[in-house]
């Protein structure tokens, strides 16, 4: 089986302490993730996300805290509404919507760190296999 | 039968052009007080290329108002000068930067050298369609235009023709208070309001019975369809930037793809940079995008750009219940957020 490369971009706040917590609480999630911490969701800018397309990353995920939580207030909820518009182009560009995904995890929830890196990562194989072969995901 | 239906057709069409050539004859009068008076420095109107063709025309004297033209013709969007550095000199948010010759057409102006000429004291007066007032709007609620030195004169338009003389596909979705300016976002109308029959058949099956037809026409295909049908469409751009440098509302100092460091995406014209390079500029368009048709008339490989910034269009008007251009003092729904705003795709 072909060995993935997906690129998490982690709120420093909320999700990075969450993926720690999984970390530290021994939980197994798939290696396959390259983890990157940004300050808040609401810096990622859809640019970041082309270029790791660009570069040859198989999927890619924006987590960030649930709207409400977040450090800055409100960076997460800017962020919803980029990412929403981002991942609608992706698709009407013909690129499979399940290589890209967002997620709110807060610090506490290890477990649902461990649980999207599971889910993230079955789908993207999922679109790895129905993608035509010789097509390059960008 | 088909015979005095052809007759009354042209008889229409006949009709049309007489409204369109009295409208361009008040035109002309209007911009000779204008520019009499002093009210404005510079009008920026339609003309003639010395080839015939309807061109840009900047009138900066009295004697060259004659020169302005209203018909259907007049496809570009003016306002696309508006926040030009080299066009409009001092006006709006470019201090200090030249203006080019008046009276020129812009070929020649080019030609000559802009630059040269003196800066506009500051007051122009602009002609515009209703489908170019609305990207005025959004220019207007982004702080970039000085309204206070900005004279809008407001054209009712029957619609406009492409080179083969066919109404082109956007004017015939356009709404009634489109295509004729709205009252209290110009300082003047001229010509009478247009009536377009109503329930009159559309020609073109993409706007028959909703509004994002050719979007949704592409969202019901398979993504291996999907991308198949762009990466065509990608596969012959040559990255010339028309499309950009032709939009009302691309209007940044330093554009991110004339950036080195860091280059965000290849200039390589490669399908995969391509497919980057289309999916940023209608990420910056997504909200403020007014459909102008402007960066697909100058598109020279004939990519359909329309229906990737309508796409945009689309997503935000159903997500964040927004259409662009239609309030000056609207915020990009990109800036602002709602408590309530769609998560489904969010885990």
């Amino acid at each position: 089986m072909k060995k993935l490369k997906i690129v998490g971009f982690l709120c420093n706040w909320c999700s990075y302490a969450g993926a720690d917590l999984a970390g530290v609480s021994r939980m197994q999630y798939p290696e396959e993730i390259r983890i990157i911490r940004v300050p808040c969701s609401g810096r990622i800018n859809p640019l970041l996300v082309l270029k790791c397309f660009q570069e040859g990353a198989d999927g890619v995920l924006v987590a960030g805290c649930h709207p409400g939580d977040c450090h800055y207030q409100e960076g997460n909820l800017y962020a919803r509404r980029r990412m929403l518009i981002l991942r609608s182009l992706l698709a009407y560009f013909g690129i499979d919507e399940r290589r890209f995904h967002m997620s709110w995890v807060s610090a506490s929830e290890g477990k649902k760190w461990a649980d999207t890196v599971h889910s993230l990562v079955k789908d993207v194989r999922a679109a790895e296999a129905e993608a035509k072969a010789g097509v390059p995901v960008w | 039968m088909k015979e005095s239906a052809l007759k009354n057709a042209e008889a229409a069409v006949q009709k049309a052009a007489a409204a369109l050539q009295k409208t361009a004859a008040a035109l002309q009068e209007t911009a000779t007080d204008l520019l009499a008076q002093k009210a404005v420095d510079l009008v920026i109107g339609y003309g003639r290329s010395s080839g015939g063709d309807v061109v840009p025309l900047f009138v900066g004297r009295v004697e060259e108002a004659q020169a302005l033209e209203w018909n259907q013709h007049c496809t570009y969007n003016l306002v696309r000068y508006l926040t030009d550095p080299e066009v409009i000199g001092s006006f709006g948010s470019n201090r200090g930067a030249k203006k080019i010759k008046s009276g020129a057409g812009m070929e020649e102006a080019t030609a000559k050298g802009a630059g040269k000429a003196e800066a506009v004291a500051g007051k122009v007066a602009v002609v515009v369609k209703g489908c170019d007032l609305k990207s005025l709007m959004v220019l207007q609620s982004e702080n970039q235009l000085r309204r206070e030195r900005l004279t809008v004169i407001g054209l009712p338009c029957p619609g406009v023709t492409d080179e083969a003389g066919r109404v082109l596909a956007k004017c015939e979705s356009c709404p009634p208070e489109v295509y004729n300016p709205r009252k209290e976002l110009c300082d003047l109308i001229i010509g009478e309001p247009v009536q377009r029959p109503a329930g009159e058949p559309l020609s073109n099956p993409d706007n028959q019975d909703s509004t994002y037809r050719d979007v949704e026409r592409i969202d019901a295909l398979n993504p291996a369809e999907r991308r198949e049908l762009w990466d065509n469409y990608f596969a012959r751009c040559l990255r010339c930037y028309a499309c950009r440098n032709v939009c009302p509302l691309c209007y940044c100092k330093e554009c991110v793809f004339d950036q080195h460091d860091p280059r965000w995406v290849s200039p390589a014209a490669a399908v995969a940079s391509n497919r980057s390079f289309h999916l940023i500029r209608a990420y910056h368009l997504a909200g403020r995008c007014v459909d102008c048709g402007e960066c697909e008339r100058a598109c020279p490989v004939g990519i359909p750009l329309r229906r990737i910034n309508r796409k945009a269009a689309k997503v935000v008007e159903e997500s964040f219940h927004f259409r662009a251009g239609l309030d000056p003092e609207a915020k990009s729904p990109l800036v602002v957020f709602a408590n309530e705003d769609p998560e489904e795709f969010i885990e």
